[in-house]
């Protein structure tokens, strides 16, 4: 069962064609890795998956009602001027509170809890901000450039949350320059060049 | 929306320059100004609630000027939208935790420094629900105006909205004479209680769909 639809969708931004006529399905329980090389639209098209950002033609269908999204862009959503825990408090009020307390001690991030984030390093930081995709369950997860500033083991983690994920019936779209581990369609983006 | 208003009252109390800081400068404006004329010359009376209000206009001008800065630049704002799909709640929460804390306390420095301008403490209660009704209406303004150009310099946006302030504080001013002269202020507070219902509910939207374009 497809969970989310695009029909023919382009943008093109300044005169820029980013991408033309692109239409795929993503698969409830699959995921779409969507490649291509530095400002060919890859974190455009997740944002109009998301519908944060409108496509110049064609249109995105989310085919599922009340689809539950998480998603983790460029920017990490985090208030510097916080501790971690208190950035958690803020994402998660109580529901997935201990959920993600739990994802907190298990990305290493303890030592650092009474710090305020902006003293974190830009990994910790990353991390922080990967909890709220970790600990809230999603239909659609959609990640921009995941793996970014992780080491190993954090990598490691979040490589099996996503199959796992997958494997429970939720879908994936994410773009990454680093090879996720995980079962995914590709999608490749070309660099249009102006006419 | 409740979560909503807690989490932007939590986040404003934790940035104690961004409230205490407009709170300071008005007290000191207010105390400041007659220390630097020779009071003995002028008959402070008539003209020192006009510098309450300009101090008002002022400060509630600069503490909303980059009210949605922050949320825009680290990603916040996006978050908003996908779990709302519109900033009609968030910005509702906001603008009123800024009125809460910061417009609130200008409304009480503000009526209490009117005791200088002849006021009597009696009539000191109907000028603090004057100033809150004023500054209520004036960060739905300045928040629209911030919004207009978050992230091209808020100044340029709130700059341009300032002449909507003007209304807002004749009305203050009439507000203040119907007080001094004890007659007609009824129909000024009605006046004011519809204006700040109406704005403090219709341009939360409008602001909303304005910050919608800046994520495009």
């Amino acid at each position: 069962m497809s969970l989310i639809a695009a029909n023919r969708i382009s943008y093109t931004i300044n005169n820029k064609k980013l991408f033309h006529n692109l239409s795929f399905t993503i698969d409830a329980g699959s995921a779409l890795h969507i490649k291509g090389g530095n400002g060919s639209g890859k974190s455009t098209l997740l944002r109009i998956l998301l519908g944060i950002t409108t496509p110049s033609k064609g249109k995105i269908e989310l085919l599922k009602p009340n689809t539950k999204i998480t998603y983790l862009g460029h920017k990490n959503a985090i208030k510097n001027y916080l501790t971690p825990i208190e950035n958690l408090k803020l994402i998660f009020h109580q529901s997935n509170l201990e959920s993600a307390l739990d994802w907190f001690q298990r990305l290493g991030l303890s030592r650092v809890q009474d710090e305020i984030s902006a003293n974190l390093s830009f990994g910790q930081q990353k991390k922080l901000a990967l909890i709220r995709v970790l600990a809230a369950p999603a239909d659609l997860i959609v990640l921009d450039e995941p793996f970014v500033g992780l080491d190993d083991s954090s990598r490691n983690l979040l490589n099996k949350y996503l199959q796992e994920s997958i494997s429970t019936g939720s879908s994936l779209a994410l773009t990454s320059h680093i090879r996720p581990e995980i079962i995914s369609k590709e999608l490749m983006l070309e660099n249009f060049s102006n006419d | 929306m409740i979560k909503i208003f807690q989490s932007e009252f939590f986040k404003l109390r934790k940035k104690l320059r961004t409230w205490l800081g407009p709170l300071l400068i008005m007290v000191l404006v207010l105390i400041a100004f007659p220390l630097s004329i020779d009071i003995s010359q002028y008959d402070l009376n008539r003209f020192y609630f006009s510098i309450i209000v300009v101090a008002l206009l002022m400060i509630s001008f600069l503490s909303t000027e980059g009210i949605f800065l922050e949320d825009y630049e680290d990603g916040s704002l996006e978050q908003v939208y996908l779990v709302e799909q519109d900033f009609y709640k968030f910005v509702l929460a906001k603008v009123l935790t800024f009125v809460l804390l910061i417009g609130v306390p200008m409304a009480g420095i503000g009526s209490v420094f009117s005791i200088l301008n002849g006021i009597s403490i009696n009539e000191v209660p109907k000028i603090f629900f004057m100033m809150f009704l004023s500054n209520l209406l004036l960060f739905n303004l300045f928040a629209f105006g911030s919004s207009l150009s978050i992230n091209k310099g808020a100044i340029l946006g709130v700059l341009a909205t300032l002449p909507l302030a003007l209304p807002i504080i004749i009305l203050l001013g009439r507000g203040v004479r119907t007080i001094q002269h004890g007659i007609g202020f009824e129909g000024v507070m009605a006046l004011m209680v519809g204006s700040g219902l109406l704005v403090a509910s219709i341009t939360p939207l409008i602001i909303s769909a304005t910050l919608k374009t800046h994520l495009e």
